[in-house]
């Protein structure tokens, strides 16, 4: 019975997951309409898109490697998904932990690295390096908040941090006890979800959506698919380390929609940082942060 | 703004759609990938002519395309209209012919502008290619010079229309009858033209290939086609490379 459940956490997790997903890409639309005045997609735009993009007749391929590297861009955050808890199902999570969430929150990028250098186009080449430079740059206050989470908390159980959370309340939230940390992680989940001004390596007008360049239609699904299972990783993740989870699925939904709209009302009005510009902005302030809070939590 | 088949000029391609498949089941999914389809349009403007200025406003603000689900893309892998903005010249049309064959199916060509249509005030030009659908097939011509940012969203709603009801499937005929288009191609631009694109290949492949993908146009193409060939790795100095 026991493994049946796991098994059954194991399917509904990621899916419930590619259905937050979509709405929070919505969302993200959405805000970056009104932001622009304009009216925005319709509800189910997102979820048109992914199906248009499967269901094209053409589909270009550039060999296997293309095909595994779009496998492993989406696969990476399925596995994901079954670390991150929400209320009522636990997945993986007590047994996987922080750390092992932190390496497969890498899998993507990596995937795709390998699928973009298959296509040989010269701008996919040179998008690819600026979104792995991107993640070396956010990767550091992300790993140095994720340090500081589970030493303040003694445990790189998310279910175990959670839980903690929830028993002391709102006032004992992760954002409340660590307010430095939680500020340079909101730093490095925006960076994560690659917005403005953190976008140089999509840059659609310079040099046509990087990565995504020789991407056509199940490909791009693929990668639309992924940018759902991004959102919701980031999201939720954050909920969870700061905002004490979700206590039942209305709080939840609240939170990790909030954790992302945060970033999104402000990528919008930006324009973008060059690489080296952005290598530079990261390393100084969300680690410096960073740092900072670490230095309390540990006084 | 009006189908290809109310214009005057050589009305091409037939009418129907996919054949019926059967089962209620691969029905409702064959119509849900229409609808689909209808409803997400990702779009390669390729702004050749002046009538490229009337986009900007069909997309921000005022009229917002994205309510349609119509959305600029940048690379031909990813989109599904080519939007072909005004004249087109000689050397363009080879950018445009290069940059349609790398989208994939099922695409749309739209022709805004009456340059598109028959040449437009460029008629006695040397440098235009006048008629569009002669060297691809069009789906939708947006006319006018240029047409106002309404007539572009009405053509962009009766192409959704087109798609949801199975009637633009005009790409089909680019494979169908590749010698007719190659043929304008090459009295255009030489014999010697060819595109990276093995256009044959992919008709085979995708099983679209009739009696008139081949014929004496092709058969001139292959003999001249060079195969394409990857790019050589060489390392080391300028002067080492010199053979
Ligand atoms: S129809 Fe008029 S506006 Fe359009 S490309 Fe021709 S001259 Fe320019």
């Amino acid at each position: 019975m026991d493994a049946l459940n796991l098994a059954l956490e194991l399917i509904l997790m990621p899916l419930v997951a590619f259905v937050v997903g979509l709405f929070m890409v919505l969302m993200m639309r959405k805000i970056a309409a009104r932001i622009q005045r304009r009216v925005g997609p319709p509800l189910l735009q997102p979820l048109y898109d992914i199906i248009k993009l499967y269901g094209k007749q053409t589909q270009i391929s550039h060999g296997l490697v293309h095909d595994i590297g779009i496998v492993m861009a989406v696969g990476g955050y399925v596995a994901a998904e079954t670390l991150l808890p929400v209320p009522g199902m636990d997945g993986l999570a007590d047994r996987g932990g922080l750390i092992t969430l932190a390496y497969l929150m890498m899998i993507p990028s990596l995937g795709l690295a390998l699928g973009v250098g298959q296509c040989a186009n010269p701008n996919g080449s040179i998008g690819i390096a600026r979104a792995l430079t991107a993640m070396l740059a956010y990767d550091i206050p992300f790993v140095i908040v994720i340090f500081g989470v589970a030493w303040h908390y003694g445990t790189t159980n998310l279910a175990d941090i959670i839980a903690l959370q929830q028993a002391a309340g709102p006032g004992g939230w992760g954002a409340a006890t660590m307010p430095l940390l939680a500020l340079a992680g909101l730093f490095s989940v925006h960076a994560m979800l690659g917005k403005q001004p953190f976008e140089i390596y999509v840059a659609p007008a310079e040099i046509a959506t990087g990565p995504m360049v020789e991407m056509g239609g199940k490909f791009l699904g693929g990668l639309f698919v992924m940018q759902t299972f991004q959102f919701y990783t980031a999201g939720v993740l954050y909920a969870s380390l700061f905002l004490g989870g979700g206590e039942n699925w209305l709080t939840f939904l609240v939170k990790a929609f909030a954790v992302v709209a945060i970033p999104m009302c402000i990528a919008f009005l930006f324009p973008r940082y060059r690489t080296e510009d952005l290598l530079k902005m990261i390393w100084k302030w969300p680690v410096l942060l960073g740092l900072a809070g670490l230095w309390l939590i540990m006084h | 703004m009006s189908d290809l088949k109310q214009i005057p000029i050589h009305a091409e391609g037939d009418a129907g759609g996919d054949p019926k498949s059967e089962g209620l089941f691969t029905r409702v999914f064959d119509e849900l990938k229409a609808f689909c389809r209808s409803r997400s349009l990702f779009m390669l403007h390729y702004c050749t002519g002046c009538g490229a200025i009337e986009l900007p406003p069909a997309m921000t603000s005022r009229f917002d395309m994205e309510r349609l689900g119509i959305q600029p893309m940048v690379t031909p892998r990813q989109a599904d209209i080519l939007l072909v903005t005004g004249y087109v010249s000689i050397k363009t049309l080879k950018r445009i012919i290069l940059t349609y064959e790398q989208m994939g199916g099922p695409k749309y060509v739209i022709g805004i502008c009456s340059c598109t249509v028959n040449g437009g005030m460029y008629w006695q030009s040397y440098a235009t290619a006048k008629v569009l659908n002669e060297y691809l097939p069009v789906d939708l011509y947006i006319a006018g010079c240029m047409p106002r940012p309404e007539a572009v969203i009405t053509g962009m709603r009766q192409l959704m229309e087109n798609i949801r009801t199975g009637k633009a499937d005009n790409w089909k005929d680019y494979y169908r009858r590749y010698d007719h288009y190659l043929g304008n191609q090459q009295q255009l631009f030489g014999e010697r033209w060819q595109t990276p694109t093995d256009v044959i290949g992919e008709a085979d492949h995708y099983g679209l290939a009739g009696p008139e993908t081949t014929g004496p146009h092709t058969a001139l193409l292959q003999q001249h086609q060079v195969p394409l060939q990857p790019l050589e790795m060489r390392l080391g100095s300028r002067q080492e490379r010199k053979p």
